[in-house]
């Protein structure tokens, strides 16, 4: 039972991770990454906003595998985190005090966050999980986008939480 | 090759294998990816490597086997620079991914859908920009040369060996490195 219930080792993880890439690649003969079932939802929210304020009929959401990958993911980190008692509802991203200055953080960060993570994937041309599958691949533009991002991510952590450490 | 609802269907179980997976190995949880970040927790780090030593040779020796072909979609270098920094920029702030977002909605981490619409939303801002961006950085340089393969894998110009072994070297100084934390 201690496999549903406690962490996986790091071997076993990245054992898995790069499995699933390569089924994904047997099963399915095509792009592992997720952007195509993204861009689907995006479109349904858009026209579901549209539908709404017509006050016309709502469509049912979109049902690709890519979108049914993604609608997989939600189910089994849900079970995941309910077996090993880590499921809570959270609204805040840090335990900060002070409830406008925690809203506004996770609102401001999350949002700005989100939309340069993506803006960025869509420059590149593929989602994450594309890009990661591209790098096993050993094709050179996810190699180029991952060695940046993650160079750029720590720099940018590091740089901010010095920033936060300065001014406490 | 699966088609129809048989490829549903094998999508939604490996989605859920892929939630399961992401909760597991703590690649959900915004803290253990800022402590990533940051360079103090070496877990995802070394998560990261193993999957790319062991994927690059997986996926080398399927591919010789003739069992999977490649699949990727053409890279561009300045796309590709450009679109990482600015996810690198991005990921710092809110330390998700498309495929983490969801995880994390799942594991009732509500504050994450902030972080969807923020990629919603972009996704149209990039429709908008569409032409502009074809007409501009796509058009900088001419796309990457396709992976290329080795006639076989002890090869020392085959590029899939010295990913293993750079891998495998990295996350053996990351084991030496973060050997004090504890490991469940």
């Amino acid at each position: 039972m201690r496999i549903l219930t406690g962490k996986w080792s790091f071997y076993i993880n990245g054992a898995f991770l790069s499995g699933m890439i390569a089924l994904c690649l047997y099963l399915f003969q095509d792009t592992v990454g997720m952007n195509d079932g993204m861009i689907m939802i995006s479109e349904y929210a858009g026209k579901t906003v549209e539908q709404t304020t017509e006050h016309k009929e709502i469509d049912l959401p979109p049902l690709d595998w890519q979108t049914g990958f993604l609608g997989g993911i939600f189910i089994g980190a849900l079970a995941a985190a309910l077996m090993s008692g880590n499921w809570k509802i959270r609204f805040f991203q840090e335990k900060e005090s002070g409830i406008i200055s925690r809203s506004l953080k996770t609102v401001l960060f999350g949002f700005s966050g989100g939309f340069l993570v993506m803006l960025g994937l869509q420059l590149a041309g593929d989602s994450f999980l594309g890009q990661w599958s591209g790098a096993l691949q050993l094709s050179g533009g996810p190699w180029i986008f991952l060695v940046s991002c993650f160079a750029v991510a720590c720099g940018v952590a590091i740089l901010l939480e010095q920033r936060n450490a300065g001014g406490e | 090759m699966l088609e129809g609802n048989y490829r549903l269907a094998a999508a939604i179980f490996l989605g859920i294998f892929c939630g399961f997976l992401l909760v597991k190995s703590d690649l959900a949880w915004r803290k253990t990816c800022l402590n990533m970040f940051l360079l103090k927790d070496g877990r995802l780090i070394k998560t990261l490597l193993f999957s790319l030593g062991s994927g690059v040779a997986l996926i080398y020796y399927l591919q010789y086997a003739e069992i999977i072909t490649l699949h990727v979609r053409p890279g561009f270098f300045w796309p590709s620079l450009i679109g990482g920094i600015i996810s690198g920029v991005g990921l710092a702030l809110c330390c998700r991914v498309p495929i983490t977002v969801i995880a994390a909605l799942g594991a009732g981490r509500l504050y994450a859908l902030w972080t969807l619409a923020g990629m919603l939303l972009a996704i149209s801002f990039v429709d908008l920009i569409s032409g502009p961006l074809s007409s501009s950085i796509y058009k900088w340089s001419t796309p990457l040369d396709a992976p290329q393969k080795a006639d076989y894998f002890l090869n020392p110009a085959n590029p899939a060996l010295w990913v293993i072994g750079v891998s495998f070297i990295s996350l053996l100084f990351i084991q030496f490195v973060f050997s004090g934390e504890p490991e469940e």
